[in-house]
């Protein structure tokens, strides 16, 4: 039965479930990336950098 | 109708890790364009600098008035003027309106999101009609200050104030605002300071924040994603301030205020669909006020970032809000009263 069902061509591109997801979540972060967020960036373990103190 | 299979919140928790790379996303380049624009307008104003260390307000405390859905519910511009309060008052743009109203004229503005339209309402949009109102619902559905519910009026109110008092005002200018923002802020005489917006890690190789702090010489301070954190930052290491309390800063909207009246409505509705907004959406408890409080993933990550930035703050920080989900390790909550009773003249000179 699974040899009838193969059909008898080939596909020029192989066809995969999984792929078809990873391409549904990475449009999906496309388009979060386009809507939401913040006002500003958010930088971890800085303050502030004062542009005269070039220790800081 | 979209298949969505998180739950309630999942989705909001899930975007989480990517709310930096969206905001980048969204205002990365708008920064650098707008910083380049502004450039010809950093002599009409001074470096932020210039207001490191300077003994502003008195004593040794500060407040931040910024504009989250507490602020009509509790109004603290009422108790800060019933307290007598003479520390430092730093406001966000959202909440300077309402100060002015309230007869509290802050001693710090801060602005800094360069929405091209949406920032300058704040201050008062000299250009606005009817048509554009249309065009932009945002004021209208939020729930903020009420005056924003007859939108031309309330216009032609905040323009006055601007117009009158502007010049007694001192505000924290980003570099990255508009040139909408810069135009008004120029016509109102306030008081520049210019800053950079933090972008990236200036200390790393290539980064464009190190690269605009060379190019302008102006300081660059870590918002934290939004207003209200800068705000607080600056009454951190910019007044130096050993106390700072916040008001206003609710990072979430009341449990009850339906979807639409949250500010990426339109935005979430279009990403997943009417039908899947609650996955969007996280139910938080406050003990303090004993209520429940609903944020979004903006919100929530902003959230996340003060609560990861306060253990390194110099100040002592007190959320005097009384509401919202700003709450965990490093912030003392406190109603604000008590605050401002604990910082009057006559505490401080025992």
């Amino acid at each position: 039965m699974n040899d009838l069902l193969k059909g008898n061509f080939q596909t020029k591109k192989s066809v995969s479930g999984v792929e078809d997801q990873e391409s549904i979540e990475a449009r999906f972060e496309r388009e979060a990336l386009k809507k939401l967020g913040g006002s500003i960036s958010f930088v971890k373990k800085k303050k502030v950098k004062w542009a005269a103190d070039p220790d800081n | 109708m979209i298949n969505i299979p998180e739950g309630t919140g999942e989705l909001a928790y899930k975007l989480l890790p990517l709310q930096n790379k969206m905001t980048w996303e969204r205002h990365g380049s708008l920064a650098l364009e707008n910083a380049k624009i502004n450039s010809a307008f950093f002599g009409r104003g001074q470096s932020l600098s210039a207001l490191r260390g300077v003994q502003i307000g008195e004593g040794n405390s500060c407040v931040v008035v910024a504009a989250g859905p507490s602020l009509k519910r509790k109004d603290p511009a009422r108790v800060i003027q019933e307290a007598g309060y003479k520390g430092a008052i730093i406001a966000a743009e959202s909440a300077l309106s309402y100060c002015l109203r309230s007869g509290v004229v802050p001693d710090l503005a801060v602005t800094i999101d360069p929405h091209a339209t949406r920032v300058v309402r704040w201050l008062g949009d000299p250009h606005l009609t009817e048509e554009k109102l249309k065009e932009d619902d945002y004021f209208s559905r939020q729930d903020q200050d009420d005056i924003f519910a007859q939108e031309m009026r309330a216009n032609d109110e905040i323009l006055e104030m601007l117009n009158k008092r502007g010049k007694d005002i001192r505000i924290a200018l980003s570099t990255m605002a508009s040139n909408a923002v810069v135009s008004r802020v120029l016509e109102t005489g306030m008081q520049i300071y210019w800053w950079n917006p933090m972008l990236d890690d200036p200390d790393q190789e290539g980064s464009i924040t190190a690269r605009l702090i060379d190019e302008n010489g102006f300081p660059s301070i870590n918002a934290g994603g939004n207003v209200g954190t800068a705000s607080w930052m600056m009454g951190d290491v910019l007044l130096e301030k050993e106390y700072v309390a916040l008001t206003g800063v609710d990072f979430s909207y009341y449990d009850g205020t339906p979807y639409f009246n949250t500010q990426y409505y339109h935005e979430a509705v279009d990403l997943v669909g009417e039908e899947n907004l609650d996955s969007l959406f996280v139910r938080i408890f406050n003990e303090h006020e004993n209520a429940w409080f609903y944020t979004d993933p903006a919100y929530l990550w902003y959230r996340e970032c003060f609560l990861e930035m306060v253990p390194d703050a110099e100040c002592r920080t007190y959320n005097c809000t009384q509401g919202g989900i700003l709450f965990g390790d490093g912030i003392t909550v406190q109603p604000f009263r008590e605050f401002l009773a604990m910082h009057s003249a006559s505490e401080m000179t025992k």
